[in-house]
């Protein structure tokens, strides 16, 4: 065994948060995890855009691109949550975060760069359907401040789901079960919500908790975010927005102390 | 070499997890450079003791000092001296060997460079020269252990944790394992090794505890624990299992107080003269003309030692091991 006498070096938290978000960061490039978030921005496009474009014209006014690009990007940000709920299942299930424990790691740094890991996750898959927008006529019509709203918030709601996913991915035994699981509130929540059509077109029992339901808050506040060519998309208001950001601020309220619990309860 | 320094101190340790009690007021030592082995079955509490001593888990009563700090006052302090394996892989799968040695030496505060220095000379000395830059998902269970390990030595550990490192392994990865925890006794470095392998117990430490259902049941060398057992005996198979009365009858004089045990297939009687007793009962069945098929002399094994002390004397199977042959 070689002499390794050298003084322990005194980690720095920065500098460990940057390898780790390295680590979740540079496989991604290679293993074809980037392409295939990026791919499925551009699946969810054709396959939504394609088939309901001419059948959603009577109901939605304006156009449909312009209608449909914030669920894409929803899309991909769910997506995203499911990813880093893996991540950190996996880490949790093989014993990598157990090992981070007993070491000089500060608890909340390997969270926080699977956290920067999943925002750059989102970043792609916001500028993916942004891309993919623009190639079938989304546009965006407000001032550029509203456009870096837009995408502010798409990152915030991406943080938050994340944030959430990471929390659930942490405190569950089976990755694959839970990934399963995940899908289907996904799943519910964008199909049940005014993504793909107006609330108007649901059941009227249904049409309660379709507009009050937070992809729809969501959804309302991108769009008006964004903008479109006539006056169909509602104006910028506290009313549109404040919504959205009740929703994810009440997320993080309950997720917060849930997390602090989970990490707290392994010791 | 073990100095009297102690670098692990354990005092009046308990640790319950709801009704169960995992660790029962343990107590016992480790000096500098002194390999310690924690025998015992599965449940027994093992890696419920690491978890305290690795800062995993706070202990309910109870102190421990690692490497001069107190596991619950101060654990940023203990986690800078120790290097901990559990008993599941610990490593990224989706890095090649070289980079999960990187990632664990920046961790640990290297500069990217001394860290690719120390990884070249860990892949050297664990001999994973041709794995290297292959991803951890394409290992052997054996390589896996071995850059598992090496992961936690890129800086030098004051205390090492190995807990039951050789789980699952082939013995042929389980030796080379073993050599290298030889490597961390001549490196001085204190190791604290579970494991469910009585072989494993004996080959590497210095000193074994056995605990069972978190408590202490014994503590010594592995000399020590087989001499608590008993000594040796002398095992002798006849050619025809019909001759084991006549056998037994022709023996009963080298123990003139006790009956020889009567197992299966085979006499066991105790050889407090060794080779001298053995020749003896020979002999003697020579003269009675008893066909033998196979003769020992044996010691009690540590499997021996750890069924007598691990089960209660009440279910212990009788005529079965030698722990029982034994006045």
């Amino acid at each position: 065994m070689t002499d390794w006498t050298g003084m322990r070096p005194n980690p720095s938290p920065i500098r460990q948060w940057w390898v780790l978000s390295v680590r979740v960061i540079a496989p991604s490039l290679r293993n074809g995890e980037l392409l295939i978030a990026m791919s499925l921005s551009a699946v969810f496009t054709v396959s939504l855009y394609l088939p309901l474009k001419n059948l959603m014209a009577a109901f939605v006014h304006g156009s449909y691109a312009q209608y449909l690009i914030p669920v894409i990007a929803l899309l991909a940000v769910y997506f995203s949550a499911m990813s880093a709920a893996l991540r950190s299942s996996t880490d949790t299930v093989s014993g990598i975060n157990r090992r981070f424990g007993s070491m000089p790691i500060a608890p909340m740094t390997p969270v926080a760069a699977r956290m920067s890991g999943n925002l750059y996750r989102c970043a792609t898959a916001l500028a993916t359907a942004i891309l993919c927008g623009y190639l079938i006529g989304f546009r965006f019509y407000r001032s550029a401040e509203y456009t870096i709203g837009f995408c502010l918030l798409v990152m915030l709601i991406g943080f938050t789901l994340c944030f959430v996913g990471d929390l659930i991915g942490m405190v569950s035994k089976n990755p694959e079960a839970m990934t399963f699981i995940l899908v289907l509130p996904a799943v519910i929540l964008v199909m049940v919500s005014v993504g793909l059509q107006p609330a108007d077109q649901f059941p009227g029992w249904l049409q309660p908790f379709v507009r009050n339901q937070p992809t729809s808050q969501f959804l309302y506040a991108l769009r008006a975010c964004a903008g479109d060519a006539g006056h169909s998309t509602a104006a910028v208001t506290t009313l549109n927005i404040a919504p959205a950001l009740a929703w994810l601020a009440g997320m993080l309220v309950v997720a917060g102390p849930l997390y602090a619990l989970a990490i707290w309860r392994r010791r | 070499m073990p100095t009297s320094e102690k670098t692990v101190i354990v005092s009046g340790i308990s640790k319950s997890f709801g009704d169960v009690a995992a660790l029962r007021d343990i107590s016992f030592e480790v000096s500098r450079g002194e390999v310690l082995g924690l025998l015992g079955p599965n449940g027994a509490g093992k890696t419920t003791m690491v978890d305290v001593l690795s800062t995993l888990t706070r202990p309910d009563r109870g102190h421990a000092r690692v490497a001069g700090h107190d596991v619950v006052s101060h654990p940023a302090r203990v986690r800078r001296s120790i290097m901990l394996t559990g008993q599941q892989v610990a490593v990224d799968n989706l890095l090649t060997g070289h980079q999960n040695l990187m990632l664990f030496g920046q961790l640990q505060g290297l500069t990217q460079a001394a860290a690719c220095a120390r990884a070249a000379e860990l892949i050297r000395e664990f001999d994973l020269e041709d794995a290297a830059n292959r991803r951890v998902e394409t290992y052997s269970g054996g390589m896996r252990r071995r850059i598992d390990i090496a992961c936690g030595l890129v800086v030098r550990p004051e205390v090492a944790f190995l807990d039951e490192p050789t789980t699952g392994l082939d013995p042929l990865s389980r030796q080379s394992i073993w050599d290298l925890v030889g490597r961390f006794k001549d490196a001085g470095i204190t190791t604290l090794l579970t494991t469910q392998y009585l072989q494993e117990a004996d080959a590497l430490s210095d000193r074994i505890i056995v605990i069972d259902r978190g408590v202490v049941i014994a503590e010594g060398t592995a000399e020590q624990l087989k001499e608590r057992t008993g000594s040796r005996y002398c095992e002798i198979v006849p050619k025809d299992s019909k001759e084991l009365p006549a056998m037994a009858e022709a023996l009963s004089s080298l123990l003139p107080y006790e009956k020889p045990t009567l197992a299966s297939d085979r006499i066991a009687i105790p050889a407090p003269d060794g080779a001298n007793t053995l020749m003896e009962a020979l002999r003697r069945l020579d003269v009675a003309n008893i066909g033998v098929a196979d003769v020992a002399l044996r010691r009690p094994s540590l499997d021996d030692v750890f069924i007598a002390l691990t089960k209660k004397p009440a279910t212990r199977a009788a005529g079965g091991s030698a722990a029982e042959v034994m006045p």
